[in-house]
């Protein structure tokens, strides 16, 4: 055999294990997707026949969930739960993210900055049950002190303006939303401050020195001047950030707990994720019908908010 | 007395924050930064406050014992963290390569148009609510992998060896499902900065694409290992989808290991009976626990364990990443 023919012979074996390679890799990158499109399937395929069942969307969108003997049922106070808890934590998370995430991204010479910065890579992959224990522990050291002195006085001065008040603000009960809005602010907070370091840290230098020579002081130039140029980022954070709390349901098991029924905030408070949870485990079909539903519906909020977040980032 | 004043002091800090930003801008920001770190102190200090009672009861026994019996005021964490050992270690063997084929799809078999799709997909995947996963695990992916893996077993040994549908196997594929995005989100940021004039010299020398992939994958290897370590993080401390498929049995431990001993085929054994973990314990129990005198207690030494492996992995995953930054 002539060394021409080895050398094509070799060449032709590498052509083979580079495309029987190639396809290994793409078979396992395609596997890691698939599960999404048969979960996504499923959630959608069951979740809509389990929603006319129940009887319609606006029926399944308002009214208490089903007990075992009901025919039909929804996940109103579910999804009041989930919208007010998500809105109050997404709020806070921006609130305290966005300052944290700018001392992390600008001032990288601090030294404390990178303690900050190594204390909000340890936050971010925590787990999230951990948060929600964290939450109850404080919570239920707080909740007699905060009542007897803060709490009660104040919903007692201000009750007589409104029927609404005392849904919103009395005195807590050990689980509140307020407790699981505390637990998601926990999770969003380095979700945002990450994504706003790397924004603000991949400005580049002459734009930094610009704002800096414009702007005057240095919050104008950090805050007003500079955010315009990582706005998009920080927007899509916020957005990923809000979605993946509206689904977390580690977090509110100690927190909010859950209810059946329309209920005031200042104590055990419904989600839709904790319906799920809850009503899937049972045996009873009806209940893990609605769960299919509710997933349904949490998946709808989610990925909506997902697409607006692909499409404006 | 002192979560009142934890709570109540809470909020004039952050309004003092905000406050700071305005006049003495710096101050304000470290006051932020300040805020993060006492945070995880105060998270673990308070484990440590809660779970007092029983490691002073049983001191570090707690950790080591399997019996876990409410009546007798015994508790032993031994099984679940068995069973978080055994779900990450399946949960792991799948990701990675998934992971891996994941990063390489992107980078080198996709046309460019579709890159930002399917990284898209694999964005969503990691935004999903873990209780859609429970969900679609408890009512389609148990049953389906009890009957894939008993057909299987029949053949191999001539006998059923899933019993149930849910068991830590089954927890540990929906975990490898759920954990590979965050794996691939930094294997993908590390092949992303593989130095272009490296590239071209692969290609240059004559590799295939193939090769070229596999010399890359070895040139951004810290980032592989990082990936692993901060994928594991999230595969420990998962709770709602594992709960729900895991099975929740403390049983099957004792008779398994105690008898046989510890060896591979027990351990095997072991994987495709129903048990529990330590995430799951705390969701599982915790409603109960208030019934009970030490298992309070008992529920936040796991959580304590839970918060010193998620703060040991993190740090040697930040530190494999910051040491092999290209």
């Amino acid at each position: 055999m002539t060394a021409e023919r080895k050398a094509e012979d070799i060449t032709a074996v590498r052509m083979v294990i580079n495309w029987l390679g190639l396809g290994l890799f793409a078979l396992l990158g395609v596997a890691a997707v698939v599960p999404l499109f048969l979960i996504i399937g499923d959630v959608y395929v069951k979740g809509i026949d389990a929603i006319n069942r129940l009887g319609g969307l606006w029926h399944f969108l308002t009214e208490l969930p089903p007990t075992p003997l009901d025919e039909r049922g929804g996940i109103g106070p579910m999804l009041v739960g989930t919208l007010y808890m998500t809105a109050l934590g997404a709020l806070l998370g921006i609130a305290v993210g966005f300052p944290l995430g700018v001392y992390i991204g600008e001032m990288r010479k601090e030294k404390f900055a990178n303690v900050a910065r190594a204390g909000v890579n340890v936050l971010v992959e925590f787990p999230t049950i951990v948060v929600g224990l964290f939450v109850y522990a404080v919570m239920s050291l707080a909740k007699e002190d905060l009542n007897r002195y803060l709490l009660g006085p104040i919903s007692n001065t201000i009750s007589p303006l409104g029927e609404w008040i005392p849904w919103f603000i009395g005195p807590l009960d050990g689980f509140n939303a307020y407790a699981g809005a505390a637990a998601l602010t926990l999770i969003m907070i380095p979700y945002v401050a990450l994504i706003t370091a790397s924004a603000y840290a991949s400005i580049e230098q002459p734009l930094r020195e610009a704002a800096y020579a414009t702007a005057g002081r240095e919050f104008n130039a950090l805050f007003i001047v500079l955010r315009k140029a990582v706005s998009r980022a920080v927007l899509t954070a916020a957005l990923l950030g809000t979605a993946k709390i509206a689904g977390e349901t580690a977090p509110l098991l100690f927190t909010a707990l859950g209810n059946l029924y329309y209920a005031s905030f200042t104590g055990p408070t419904a989600a839709v994720s904790l319906w799920i949870w809850y009503a899937a485990q049972t045996s009873y079909e009806v209940q893990i019908d609605s769960a299919y539903g509710a997933a349904a519906v949490l998946l709808t909020i989610i990925l909506t908010i997902f697409i607006i977040a692909r499409i404006r980032g | 007395m002192l979560g009142f004043l934890l709570v109540v002091l809470l909020i004039p800090y952050l309004i003092a924050a905000y406050g700071l930003l305005f006049v003495k801008l710096r101050w304000g920001l470290r006051l932020f930064g300040a805020f993060i770190v006492a945070t995880i102190g105060l998270l673990t200090a308070m484990f440590l406050v809660e779970a007092y009672p029983i490691i002073a009861r049983d001191g570090v026994a707690v950790f080591f014992q399997t019996r876990w019996d409410p009546v007798r005021e015994s508790y032993g964490v031994l099984q679940a963290l068995t069973g978080t050992v055994l779900t990450s270690a399946v949960a792991m063997a799948l990701a990675m390569p998934m992971a891996i084929g994941v990063a390489v799809t992107i980078n080198e078999i996709l046309p460019a148009r579709l890159r930002g799709i399917f990284g898209s997909l694999v964005d969503l995947t990691a935004t999903m609510p873990t209780v859609i996963f429970g969900l679609w695990g408890l009512f389609v992916l148990g049953p389906f992998l009890k009957d894939a893996v008993n057909s299987v077993s029949r053949y191999l040994v001539g006998d059923d060896v899933m019993t149930s549908p849910y068991t830590l196997f089954t927890a540990g594929v929906l975990l490898a499902i759920m954990i590979t995005p965050y794996a691939a989100a930094v294997i993908r940021e590390g092949y992303a900065l593989v130095p272009k004039p490296v590239e071209e010299a692969i290609y240059a020398v004559g590799a295939t694409r193939f090769e070229a992939a596999f010399i890359k994958l070895r040139y951004v290897r810290n980032y592989i290992l990082g990936g692993f370590f901060l994928a594991l993080g999230r595969a420990m401390g998962e709770t709602v989808a594992v709960a729900m498929v895991v099975g929740g049995n403390f049983s099957r431990f004792t008779t398994n290991i105690l008898e046989s001993g510890i060896t591979i085929s027990s351990l095997i054994a072991l994987i495709f009976e129903s048990g529990i973990t330590i995430s799951s314990l705390i969701a599982l129990q915790f409603p109960n626990a208030a019934s009970y005198q030490y298992m309070v207690p008992a529920l936040f030494a796991g959580a304590l364990l839970l918060t010193l492996f998620g703060l040991a992995i993190n740090a040697v995953a930040i530190y494999i990443i910051q040491r092999g930054q290209i």
